[in-house]
């Protein structure tokens, strides 16, 4: 039947292949119609999936030190989940309105009564700006790194002058050698181009996720209060000390500084003038000295939890550290680390040496070292 | 007198007046166009009538003209229904045609470099107007095309059409059937996705396996372009791809063609012995001339095909592209594409060598010379039983060694890796882990257990907080607390089971399916719970953490050991409890990222 209709009479075939050829035609039509739409909704698709493959690559290689949810590592790393890197100003609302209101002010044809209506309401705009500004500080008061409500941009402060998609991704490629003097590590390499592990088309997707946590004009003060550090702007780290008044050694640096240098018993005699105060403790210990940095993950460092247990219960015991107090083996593992390198880590045996720098005493006064030991203290969490 | 130096159209104006001279300009054109038949003569042939002139014009095309100089001027009227060809070699022609065309077009927007080619691809799909239709063209294409030669392949053998005289043109088909599988496999890489990748690293590996060592080796080294396929490997595919195969198949097309045409289409087995070449010998009330018949039947089959082939790219098929190629990371269930599942299959039985290369050289081998063993003078299937069981011996075992080259075959992964995998795995074969295409809106931030399943209808709450209950007095909880907030990165601080919403229906059947394979593979997975944890990373983006908790049993060789009282063996620790284990995986859901069964799976 089939054969006889289309095999066999020339003008069915005619007919066929004249009918498919005008349907293929028509549903290229239709699909190039749709053609845009579709377009479209792959790149939405794919930009989705891009956020997806770096996050998964957030998790692996950069919550380290970036935290979880990009809001940083005290002492560790600064957050990429802040307003700060995506350069939100929360006081633009206010200085738009008083620019606006300042130009209306200075053209001569305002009125008096304008002026006087104006000024009224400069007035509350500063004030309530000033309000915000109150409330920010509030809220970053404690936080290392610091934040300037007046200068909220980190490209800004960096004078960056491409644009931020770039200045992620050129992080990534490149790292941040110089981080080292700032931070107890630096950013490495992460492109293979430069030597690391990751491919171009990996580190776009990561940018692509980092730029997602972007809120745009939404950004709370709640966003802001749950960073855990900001950037640091860099300094010499050479004369990064805890506060300015007089350090117990002057003069050490990581190259120089060795045990024969400190006299311990002195060193003990003197700090028992001074009463420790372990609030101000716990604010070096997470901020300007970045301890926290490395004791908090038990991979790197002892972790600061249960610190003071374990200086009790196990340190003590050592042979090596017979005749020591609890406080004055402190004192001197922080002033000399490498001379009392805790066992403990999951590789075995002892942590490594000369990972801690060894010129704390050129960095602390008295008083600091007190607060710091004070605040260890009360780290007595049992042993787990 | 004309105005130019030699006669012209406008003589020609002058002499028969505008209208004549048109239409008889038109005619010569025409005439000369198709080598010999004017205006005139294309109605009547396309009328059906007879031809009004002699000698024959519908006959001068073929004598004149280059396009039909090699087509036969009639076949046997035997051989233009439906059986006994099936159309089947028509149709591998015109993927030849078809493939060319719409790889012409794919190569205007591709470039053979790792840093790019994926790229490329995604350009392809989302910026190129009708790209993502022309590469599923391409793609469907050659699977089609690996088909319809096979298929055609196993028709001549049917019909016994490869015997005396037609033993070369079986020859040179078994040479086009191995082209076919050639361009298709190297065309496979192309994308540099990790489908691509891993697909062409295992063929790669079993030409590595060639003997003497030093032939494999180096053979290896030419075709990867270094020990790893990089961008000199990639190269060498697309050179392979886009001119060194095609270069030999249009040549070897040309010769399997020339040889059916001198031998003529071979006849059903009951119209022709063997021996005989029909070629010259129809006699005239066989005859169907090419023109009209023949060449009006192969344009409608042209539309027809490329019509069937626009419906299915429209609505059924899109080629697929995974993630980009990373030599770094193995997918769980890799296999080489469907048609060279035979040698994958062969190869889990044991040598490389002998199954990964000897015994495809002597299947192809034996192939080739099938016609000069098989001497049989007979094409009646009750006189080739020798033939017949040997052809469905290979049939079968084709069959079955592809079946055993799937991944589901032999492969054993541990039952915990397998299910998580079964969980999470990105869209690869058809297929894609079940918690993907849940939809994006029941993804509501909570804790779920699989325990939760295991209560009865209405006992949901009170079993999941006994359970939260249980695995913090046992230490369970804590245990993958660790895990989950250690080596995931998982910001959680506690752990507090909940039911599932009730409007959740599909979260709610992956997680049945992860129950049932709990209970499936209970042997291996002591005493096992899991568990989805689903958190807010971004606006927009939820962290799927799903995991396993369970005593370690004892294993050999893959297997579960038995204990006396028919129970697995667990393993304890020095305290005589047992060991625990758990095993964790994650994945990043966005709200746009579409994930969507593919059609037929």
């Amino acid at each position: 039947m089939l054969q006889r209709l289309i095999f066999e009479r020339i003008e069915q075939r005619v007919l066929v292949g004249t009918i498919a050829f005008l349907a293929s035609m028509a549903l290229v039509g239709w699909l190039a119609i749709n053609e845009g739409g579709r377009m479209a909704s792959f790149e939405v698709q794919y930009t989705a999936r891009s956020i997806e493959r770096g996050a998964a690559l957030f998790a692996v290689n950069c919550s380290e030190c970036h935290g979880p949810n990009g809001l940083g590592g005290a002492g560790v790393a600064p957050a990429l989940n802040s307003p700060h890197l995506f350069g939100h100003d929360y006081l633009a609302v206010y200085d738009r309105e008083l620019i606006t209101l300042e130009q209306e002010r200075n053209n001569p044809a305002t009125t008096a009564e304008r002026v006087t209506e104006i000024d009224a309401r400069m007035q509350e705009l500063q004030n309530e700006r000033q309000n915000v500004i109150n409330q920010i500080n509030t809220v970053v008061e404690a936080k290392p790194g610091g934040y300037d409500p007046e200068n909220p941009s980190r490209l800004d402060d960096l004078a960056w002058a491409g644009s931020l998609r770039a200045f992620v991704l050129t992080t990534l490629i490149h790292g941040r050698p110089v981080s080292a003097n700032y931070w107890p590590r630096q950013m490495s390499a992460w492109s293979q181009t430069a030597g690391g592990p990751l491919r171009m088309d990996q580190l776009e997707d990561l940018t692509t996720y980092i730029l997602n946590w972007d809120r745009g004009d939404n950004w709370t003060l709640d966003d802001l209060a749950a960073v855990n550090q900001f950037p640091i702007k860099p300094v010499d780290p050479s004369t990064v000390v805890a506060s300015d008044v007089q350090v117990i050694v002057p003069g050490l640096t990581d190259a120089n500084a060795n045990p024969e240098q400190l006299d311990y018993a002195a060193i003990d005699a003197e700090l028992a003038n001074y009463t420790g105060d372990p609030q101000n403790g716990q604010t070096l210990y997470n901020g300007a000295l970045g301890c926290a940095g490395c004791h908090l993950n038990a991979a790197v460092a002892p972790v600061t939890e249960g610190t003071w247990t374990r200086v009790q219960e196990l340190r003590l015991q050592d042979p090596a550290n017979a005749g020591l107090t609890g406080e004055q083996y402190l004192e001197h593992s922080i002033l000399h680390p490498n001379e009392y390198l805790a066992p403990g880590a999951p590789t075995g045996g002892s942590y490594p040496g000369g990972v801690m720098t060894p010129n704390f005493a050129s960095r602390l006064s008295y008083q600091d070292l007190a607060d710091l030991v004070a605040y260890l203290k009360t780290q007595d969490q049992p042993l787990p | 007198m004309s105005i130019l130096p030699f006669p012209s159209f406008f003589d020609d104006v002058k002499e028969k007046g505008f209208r004549k001279a048109i239409f008889e300009g038109i005619n010569e054109v025409v005439e000369r166009a198709t080598a010999g038949m004017n205006v005139q003569d294309i109605r009547e042939a396309l009328r059906g009538e007879a031809p009004s002139r002699k000698p024959n014009p519908r006959l001068q095309p073929h004598a004149d003209g280059f396009w039909l100089h090699m087509r036969p001027s009639y076949f046997h009227k035997s051989v233009t229904g439906i059986y006994p060809e099936f159309r089947l070699g028509w149709l591998s022609t015109y993927f030849v045609v078809f493939e060319t065309i719409t790889g012409i077009f794919l190569m205007v927007w591709y470039t053979p470099s790792p840093e790019v080619a994926y790229a490329n691809m995604l350009n392809i799909m989302s910026g190129v107007p009708l790209g993502q239709f022309i590469r599923d063209l391409h793609r469907i294409g050659a699977e089609a095309m690996v088909l319809i030669v096979t298929l055609h392949m196993l028709r001549a053998f049917f019909t016994a059409s490869y015997k005396k005289p037609r033993q070369f043109t079986w020859f040179s088909g078994v040479i086009l059937l191995l082209m076919t599988l050639l361009l298709s496999f190297s065309g496979y890489l192309l994308p540099w996705d990790q489908l691509a990748l891993w697909a062409v690293t295992i063929g790669a590996s079993m030409i590595e396996a060639a003997p003497p060592e030093v032939v494999g080796t180096n053979l290896n080294l030419l075709l990867r372009g270094g020990p790893e396929i990089g961008a000199n490997g990639l190269l060498r595919f697309y050179l392979l791809h886009v001119l060194l195969v095609p270069a030999l198949l249009f040549v070897f097309t040309g010769v399997h063609y020339y040889k059916v045409v001198v031998h003529g289409h071979s006849l059903p087995p009951a119209q022709e012995n063997i021996g005989e070449d029909t070629a010259k010998r129809v006699p005239l009330d066989k005859r169907v001339y090419f023109i009209p018949d023949i060449l009006t039947s192969e344009v409608m089959w042209i539309g027809v095909t490329t019509l069937i082939l626009v419906i299915l790219v429209t609505w059924f098929f899109h080629a697929p592209l995974e993630s980009h190629a990373d030599p770094q990371v193995t997918p769980l269930g890799t296999t080489a594409p469907w048609y060279f599942l035979w040698i994958q299959g062969a190869l889990k039985l044991g040598d490389k060598v002998f199954w990964g290369i000897i015994f495809p050289t002597i299947a192809f081998g034996f192939l080739m010379l099938m016609p000069y063993l098989d001497t049989t003078p007979s094409r009646r299937w009750a006189h080739r039983r020798t033939a017949m069981t040997v052809g469905f011996l290979m049939i079968s075992a084709t069959t079955v060694l592809s079946y055993m080259g799937l991944s589901e075959f032999g492969v054993k992964n541990s039952a915990d890796s397998e299910i998580l995998h079964e969980l999470n795995m990105p869209p690869a074969h058809n297929h894609m882990g079940k918690l993907l295409p849940v939809p994006y809106d029941q993804l509501v931030v909570g804790m779920y257990t699989t325990r939760q399943l295991e209560a009865e209808e209405g006992q949901e709450s009170p079993v999941v907080a006994a359970f939260n209950q249980e695995i913090q007095e046992n230490g369970r909880g804590a245990l993958l607390l660790n895990e989950l907030t250690g080596a995931d990165y998982l910001a959680i601080n506690s752990l507090n089971f909940t039911t599932l919403p009730a409007d959740a229906t599909d979260l709610h059947k992956a997680l049945e399916f992860f129950e049932h394979e709990l209970q499936n593979r209970a042997d291996e997975l002591r005493n096992a719970w899991g568990g989805i944890i689903i958190t807010e990373q971004q606006n927009g983006l939820k962290r799927l953490d799903s995991f396993i908790v369970w005593e370690e049993v004892a294993i050999e060789n893959g297997k579960v050991v038995y204990g006396m009282d028919g129970q697995p063996v667990p393993v304890l620790d020095d305290n005589g409890q047992p060991v625990l284990r758990v095993n964790a995986d994650h994945i990043f859901i966005h709200q746009d990222s579409q994930y969507f069964a593919a059609p037929g799976s």
